[in-house]
């Protein structure tokens, strides 16, 4: 059963972060994303405030998930890189490791070359990151979600589930 | 798998209503969306035909707000009921925690609904998951209609287990909630016990988690109010009990995962969104410490307008007139540049005035600067 969840404590999001804010000062994107495969969103840096980020990584996930599909009917495991262009932003997303997806959104303050080059050097840091949480977890769910989570969440759950 | 996410406090849990088509899983969303607070809920996305029916899924993001100091987050999605969408439906359910089978109760749909239910534990085991140690809610949809089948009728045919099932009208509203609660009841419950049953070590991994749960989020929470990365960091820190049968279970997933499912993603899913430390960084302005509950829409027009903005204001807009200088100048001149387009940030309009004074310098001077720029450079 898959039913684990591997836990990333402060220590490692600060990594991931640091190598994403590097990536996106020397490529000058606007912002990046990086989510989960699932569609949970993990870690996010520049300019997002005005994002729905939550539901962007749901959709991005989704969007990844059905290209690889594509890509296994036309005979190729996974497609690691997907570009999205518009006419003001872009997007793009490329595979981190076997797990997350790196997704950078930028304008026209810099090229889809540039884009490429940085996300490139900067999944191959990240995946060693992921690697190293793999190797060595360090607690579980269990940490987080005492006994009475359950039972308060139900609390709050009558308090808004109020037909 | 549930999230976990230490630095922005966050338990994020995956929730999809599976079943067949026309039997009212977007209808389910739809209510709940409709009926509770706007700042517990995000935006309803639906991915649908013209004629409104499930393309590839529905997303809705529900936030019940913090419990233990941690942010309790459900994203609940729909799944396309028509048969010809199983390639898609079956992306759904990657990473789900926890399973809601809305059937239609009328006796003419009986078949749809089993065969469904067959597809679902089909689907499900490609990813390497086994519905019976997966929470997991029966809902009996239409009670509302006339000559529609009983709970112990439906219960029969569908439910040998004996999970949780629930009559339900998804327009009326009936059982919707019920069985919302009930899978958020199970989700959290096997997320604490760790994997239940087929975790080796659950009572091991259960017994000390009271304690340091209780201790951190009694710690945590003032903390997470005001700024969560700071303090979390000596939160996190506690849990450093040795989890071996994690790492076990992964190996086993990545065993009875097919590959085109690849779902060794399952051994975690790590989420933050918090950042303030490098939010800072990168973008000063941006990231407000405490996480709004609400969202925000997408895309906001203010950051269109400031993007024109920077374009205009850009250092190399400014590159020609500011050939005037000597030779070392440039050099100066690139350093600012290269710092204020550095930042992707509201700030790059604010710095690059600093620039202005070099297109004070008069024309004739220009071009004798560009030369001894050009030659003295070189």
């Amino acid at each position: 059963m898959a039913d684990d969840s591997l836990v990333i404590y402060e220590e490692e999001i600060q990594q991931l972060e640091s190598l994403i804010s590097k990536m996106l000062k020397g490529c000058e994107a606007k912002c990046a994303l990086l989510v989960d495969k699932d569609g949970h969103l993990i870690t996010r840096q520049g300019f997002t405030h005005s994002l729905d980020t939550t539901a962007l990584a749901a959709l991005l996930a989704g969007s990844f998930a059905s290209t690889k599909e594509i890509a296994r009917l036309v005979g190729e495991p996974e497609f690691s890189i997907l570009f999205h262009q518009g006419k003001k932003d872009n997007i793009h997303m490329s595979l981190v490791g076997d797990r997350s997806i790196l997704v950078v959104i930028f304008d026209d303050r810099t090229t889809i070359g540039m884009v490429r080059l940085y996300a490139r050097e900067t999944s191959v840091e990240l995946t060693k990151i992921f690697e190293q949480i793999k190797e060595n977890p360090k607690g579980g769910a269990s940490t987080a979600i005492s006994d009475d989570f359950a039972n308060m969440a139900q609390d709050k759950l009558d308090d808004i589930f109020q037909d | 798998m549930v999230s976990i996410n230490y630095s922005s406090r966050e338990v994020c849990c995956k929730i999809v209503y599976y079943g067949p088509g026309l039997s009212g899983k977007t209808t389910n969303l739809q209510y709940v969306h409709a009926k509770i607070p706007g700042t517990t809920r995000g935006d309803l996305i639906s991915l649908a035909t013209e004629a409104d029916r499930t393309l590839y899924f529905d997303f809705l993001p529900i936030n019940i707000g913090t419990i233990n100091g941690f942010a309790a987050k459900f994203q609940l999605y729909t799944v396309p009921g028509q048969v010809y969408y199983n390639a898609t439906r079956k992306l759904v359910l990657r990473g789900v925690d926890g399973v809601v089978f809305v059937a239609d109760a009328q006796p003419d749909k009986m078949d749809e609904n089993i065969d469904s239910l067959a597809n679902l534990d089909e689907n499900l085991a490609e990813y390497g998951y086994d519905l019976k140690s997966m929470p997991f809610v029966l809902q009996y949809n239409k009670c509302d209609l006339p000559n529609v089948m009983t709970l112990e009728q439906m219960d029969a045919k569908l439910n040998p287990t004996g999970v949780p099932s629930f009559m339900s009208s998804a327009t009326e509203g009936t059982g919707v909630f019920d069985t919302l609660k009930m899978i958020i009841k199970l989700v959290l419950d096997k997320a604490k016990s760790g994997g239940g049953p087929a975790r080796p070590n659950a009572s091991a991994a259960s017994a000390p988690s009271p304690g340091s749960s209780v201790s951190a989020s009694s710690s945590a929470a003032p903390a997470q109010s005001v700024a969560s990365a700071p303090t979390a960091t000596s939160v996190a820190t506690p849990p450093q009990q040795p989890d071996a049968p994690e790492v076990v279970r992964e190996e086993v997933h990545q065993v009875g995962t097919p590959a085109s499912a690849g779902t060794p993603v399952s051994a975690g899913t790590p989420v933050s969104a918090g950042t303030p430390a490098s939010a800072v960084e990168s973008a000063p302005v941006s990231e407000p410490a405490s996480e709004p509950e609400q969202y925000r829409p997408y895309p906001g027009s203010q950051s269109q307008k400031i993007d024109v903005k920077d374009k205009k204001i850009t250092p190399a807009a400014f590159t020609p007139a500011g050939d005037n200088i000597d030779s070392e100048t440039p050099l100066e001149k690139k350093v600012v540049s290269e710092d204020t387009t550095g930042e992707t940030s509201e700030t790059d309009s604010l710095k690059s005035p600093i620039m202005a004074p070099s297109l004070k310098k008069t024309a004739p001077r220009k071009k004798r600067g560009f030369l001894k720029r050009l030659f003295g450079v070189r």
